[in-house]
């Protein structure tokens, strides 16, 4: 891993560390309702916004029962952008599976997670910041492997299709 | 009525504050020519404006204690002498810089390294300034 990606994902880490203290908080204005306070923004939101550079960030919510963490994924080019638009849609339509991720991005990232204190009582802390973690670091091995398949698709598709002329 | 008294009041405030940012960031300057690296941080994380709302207090202040962290080669000699008050408000500059995207501050550098001053304290990891003079992140971390 690049020494850049690993500090980068080390500082995030340990944000999340510190961050990841949640608990039960019933709403404040509807009774006997319960709902992650960092999407409604009742009481105070604490915001972390952690950048590897232009292009690449982390921004991470924090509120007494939810957080929420938004990444903008690094894309060089046009290709990028399309399959990373793609890919991360393919998996936010398959929310439920994840469990902690958000169906729709924040405006302005590319994936957002949503974990609340329920998250943080049915699993263990330090695995749902290690799924993040990795999580991050797969999805630009991912995005790269989808574009060379690309490429290579498109090559071996041109070859064939110039051999009739030769 | 009342509000207007305020923002009058804040006015004189921002200027007052202000102009004491820019005795301080010369102190700064001086105080990095002598090398005298780890109290121009400690002058440059003192008397930040806490209350204010004024985003040119902020920004001024920001410039000085960007550029006293930018200095940093050595930061043993920053931890050990450092108070553990300024660990907070040293903390809040950091993230700050990560928060801009601007490659100098948020570039990392080779060397790592790791301190952690025991359980139920403050546990800081940072990442050291290249021999080359490079930009570095200064990653901290609370743990508690």
């Amino acid at each position: 891993m690049a020494n850049s990606l690993r500090l980068y994902l080390t500082c995030i880490r340990n944000t999340l560390e510190a961050a990841m203290c949640l608990q039960n908080f019933p709403c404040q204005e509807v009774e006997r309702h319960n709902k992650p306070e960092v999407e409604l923004k009742y009481v105070y939101v604490s915001m972390i916004l952690i950048c590897r550079n232009e292009a690449e960030k982390c921004l991470i919510e924090t509120s007494i029962n939810s957080l929420r963490i938004s990444l903008k994924v690094k894309q060089a080019d046009e290709l990028e952008n399309i399959l990373t638009k793609k890919f991360l849609r393919f998996l936010s339509m398959r929310a439920e599976a994840f469990q902690v991720l958000r169906r729709k991005p924040v405006q302005g990232y590319d994936l957002s997670f949503l974990i609340t204190n329920y998250h943080c009582e049915e699993m263990q802390k330090h695995k749902l910041i290690d799924f993040i973690v990795q999580f991050m670091e797969d999805i630009d091995k991912e995005i790269s492997e989808l574009k060379m398949s690309v490429n290579t698709r498109g090559r071996l598709v041109a070859a064939e299709f110039l051999k009739q002329f030769i | 009525m009342m509000v207007a008294t305020d923002d009058f009041v804040e006015a004189d405030n921002v200027e007052a504050i202000i102009s004491r940012i820019e005795h301080k960031s010369r102190k700064i300057e001086s105080l990095l020519k002598q090398s005298k690296l780890v109290e121009a941080l400690k002058t440059a994380l003192e008397g930040s404006p806490p209350n204010t709302r004024d985003e040119r207090c902020k920004s001024a202040n920001w410039i000085a204690v960007h550029r006293a962290i930018m200095a940093m080669k050595d930061l043993d000699a920053l931890f050990s002498s450092l108070d553990p008050e300024y660990y907070n408000i040293l903390m809040k500059y950091l993230y700050r810089g990560l928060s801009t995207g601007d490659r100098p501050t948020c570039d990392p550098v080779p060397a790592d390294s790791r301190k952690t001053h025991g359980e139920g304290r403050l546990g800081v990891h940072t990442s050291f300034p290249s021999r080359h003079h490079k930009y570095s992140m200064m990653i901290i971390a609370i743990v508690i």
